[in-house]
């Protein structure tokens, strides 16, 4: 056993201090996260982002005789305006047109925010007016209605951007408040308008940009190790006649690639957690790993593209030729898994890549198991038969194929 | 067992080794044996079988027929029991670049069951200064010493060195004579190749000479040259010889070879041999620079029997 642990160990410590390894295995990876996240998850500094934000104005001032929901609204619109040399506006406004149902425009603006498309959904209910008088005509208080008209704030708890505009809006509508019980003499600590926040995100619905990248980030770790890595160390090995030393000691070839392939999990399972810390502590990633399928599935993902790492090394004569053979393959399966960009409509040829392609499925049943995708198209036995037949396939080629030393 | 090995006359006895590479024949039914606690050189030109013999007895390869008896065991190719107390340092053969020297003797000695703590290896090798540097970083002679190590690492009761000083500077070349001797002094059997005549001359308790997959001949450095009989040797510096005198050169002695500006005359009678070329030098007005006499060593034998030279 103490073999098989010297050469897993070989294996990661080698890859951990050559730099081009340490490139592709932690730096290119955290790289793109980061820019995903900050291009499309839209999670940075105040000021810098925008925030897409829903206003319906369901309260008729003119009917009610007080204007409490207008100032609600102007406060919300005054915020989304650019003022000439400012930064871009806090908050990007979309309000009900004159043409448009507002309980119809409440429900598609409830579906953007679970689809992650807005940040909020502020909703001001027809008698919201009468209700903020009758809060503000109350002496204290202990004494406040039991049941008001309440202003209503839908948020996606899944959605980071969505957490950020929480914490802003609320303190917009504490300091309208404040106001306007400063305006009414009021400087008890009673309410002036009551609000009420529904988190509609963590019902399972779509999630943020991060959560719904970050598996996908992963699986392209494990997939660049698998198809550089493995190949890369087995065939220059091979060249520099590394494993030649190895085959003339008691050590055999199947121990080697046992020592191997525990170097090579391992080596995933680390990158796994420094990606993963990263989305979470950094982008606010609220996807949890915890299910045996999201387990079950990243091993079977480090599995398939470590397989087909040997089924690369199985096809190419030199160490040259095996990188090359990794960069033509690794275009096409990075692009048509549905990684970056969905991949229905296109073009039939394309779409044969997909189907066979290992990456596609285990994206699709990865994102699956963490509840970033409600529903997948595929079966969930095909999840698993299609990278395990890569699986099978590859190692009947690297069976049969695979030369452990320097032809003659 | 060990006890056993020492009690047997040899450590390995080859019998009918054949292999082919396609339709060539590289190594065609070859049979020798290997006294127990000595240097077994293995001679020949490029592309005349010791490589694959070489690498079939290290289990690299395995022959297509014939016994390999080692260390009491007979067998059809080696397998990883034996491999338990062989040490091999190959003729090529790299190390990870980004493992440290210690890790790499660590990792090598976790394949065997007995190790040589690797403190001690890195002394014998003169690598404890080293031993925390990244193979990557080492010299030439360095990294052989490193290979070295590695292949003693289990403390092997035979080994095999595959050209082992090739490419070294004289002094790192005399380090691995020290090496082998220190071997041959603690019972452990050698089997070596090597490019340099001197070298198998120096360390060799037995040659062995193949050319074209066989085996050509075989027995001590000293036997060997005494195959050539009483003959004496007369060298000296070959330029410009015109093809008369040379025709006349060769009246005088037994044979007479020009090979890479030195000209070798062969005689059973020196004295007369002498005087005619001084005779012959004074007529053509030739003079007889680096003049030598000297007895055949064990590149003549290999150059009479080959017709090449050990480095061409």
């Amino acid at each position: 056993m103490k073999d098989i642990l010297h050469i897993a160990r070989a294996h990661i410590t080698t890859a951990l201090r050559e730099r081009i390894t340490l490139f592709w295995f932690v730096v290119f990876p955290v790289f793109l996260l980061t820019i995903l996240s900050l291009i499309f998850g839209k999670v940075g500094n105040e000021g810098e982002i925008s925030f897409e934000i829903s206003l319906i104005n369901q309260e008729d001032s003119a009917s009610s005789g007080f204007a409490f929901s207008d100032v609600i609204a102007g406060a919300f619109h005054e915020m989304s305006t650019t003022v000439d040399g400012a930064l871009e506006p806090l908050f990007s406004l979309h309000t009900l047109d004159d043409a448009t149902d507002s309980d119809q425009f409440l429900e598609s603006e409830l579906t953007a925010l679970r689809r992650g498309r807005r940040a909020a959904v502020l909703l001001i209910p027809a008698g919201l007016n009468q209700a903020v008088v009758a809060n503000l005509l109350q002496p204290d208080a202990s004494t406040a209605l039991a049941d008001p008209v309440r202003l209503q704030l839908f948020m996606s708890d899944s959605n980071a951007a969505s957490t950020y505009a929480s914490q802003i809006i609320q303190q917009v509508l504490t300091e309208i408040d404040r106001r306007i019980l400063v305006e009414m003499g009021r400087f008890d600590d009673n309410q002036a308008i009551a609000s009420e926040t529904h988190w509609i995100g963590g019902e399972g619905e779509e999630t943020s940009y991060v959560d719904f990248v970050l598996p996908g980030i992963i699986l392209m770790g494990f997939f660049v190790n698998g198809l550089f890595g493995v190949p890369g160390t087995i065939l220059f090995n091979r060249d520099r006649k590394v494993l030649r030393r190895y085959w003339v000691t008691p050590l055999s070839v199947a121990r080697y690639l046992v020592g191997f392939g525990l170097g090579h999990l391992t080596l995933c399972a680390v990158q796994f957690v420094l990606l993963y810390s990263l989305g979470v502590f950094v982008f606010g990633a609220a996807i949890r790993f915890a299910s045996p399928a999201s387990i079950g599935l990243l091993i079977l993902a480090a599995t398939t593209f470590m397989a087909f790492g040997f089924l690369i090394a199985s096809l190419a004569k030199t160490a040259n030729g095996g990188m090359a053979t990794a960069n033509i393959l690794n275009m096409p399966m990075m692009f048509l898994s549905g990684l970056f960009f969905p991949t229905s409509g296109l073009p039939v040829f394309m779409m044969v890549i997909v189907y066979l392609n290992p990456v596609s499925y285990l994206l699709e049943g990865l994102r699956h198991s963490v509840g970033v995708q409600n529903s997948t198209l595929m079966p969930a036995l095909t999840i698993l038969l299609v990278p395990i037949g890569w699986i099978l396939l590859s190692s009947l080629v690297t069976s049969r194929r695979l030369k452990w030393d320097v032809e003659r | 067992m060990a006890s056993a090995t020492a009690k047997m006359a040899f450590t390995m006895k080859v019998s009918q080794l054949t292999k082919h590479y396609g339709q060539t024949k590289a190594v065609d039914g070859i049979s020798f044996t290997v006294p127990h606690a000595s240097v077994f050189t293995i001679l020949g030109p490029n592309g005349a079988g010791k490589t694959t013999t070489m690498e079939m007895l290290e289990g690299i390869r395995e022959p297509d027929s014939g016994e390999i008896e080692v260390f009491g065991e007979r067998l059809t190719k080696i397998t990883r029991s034996a491999k338990q107390r062989i040490g091999v340092l190959l003729q090529e053969g790299g190390f990870e670049p980004y493992l440290k020297v210690h890790e790499v003797l660590t990792m090598f000695a976790s394949f065997f069951h007995r190790a040589i703590p690797v403190g001690d290896i890195l002394a014998a090798v003169e690598l404890t200064e080293k031993s925390g540097a990244l193979v990557r970083t080492l010299s030439g002679g360095q990294k052989q010493r490193l290979a070295i190590g590695a292949a003693l690492i289990n403390d092997p009761d035979l080994v095999f060195l595959d050209e082992p000083t090739t490419g070294l500077d004289p002094q790192a070349r005399l380090n691995i004579w020290d090496i082998v001797s220190a071997l041959q002094a603690r019972d452990k059997t050698v089997i070596l190749t090597t490019h340099y005549m001197e070298e198998a001359e120096a360390l060799s308790d037995e040659v062995c000479i193949m050319d074209y997959g066989s085996i050509i001949a075989q027995g001590s450095p000293k036997s060997l040259a005494e195959q050539l009989g009483e003959e004496t040797l007369i060298e000296f510096r070959g330029l410009d010889v015109s093809a008369r005198a040379w025709e006349n050169l060769q009246l005088f002695c037994k044979a007479a070879r020009n090979d890479q500006m030195v000209i070798t005359l062969e005689t059973d009678h020196l004295t007369d041999t002498m005087e005619a070329l001084f005779a012959w030098s004074r007529t053509h007005d030739f003079k007889l620079r680096d003049l030598t006499v000297r007895q055949p060593n064990l590149e003549d034998v290999f150059l009479s029997l080959t017709g090449r030279r050990l480095r061409g």
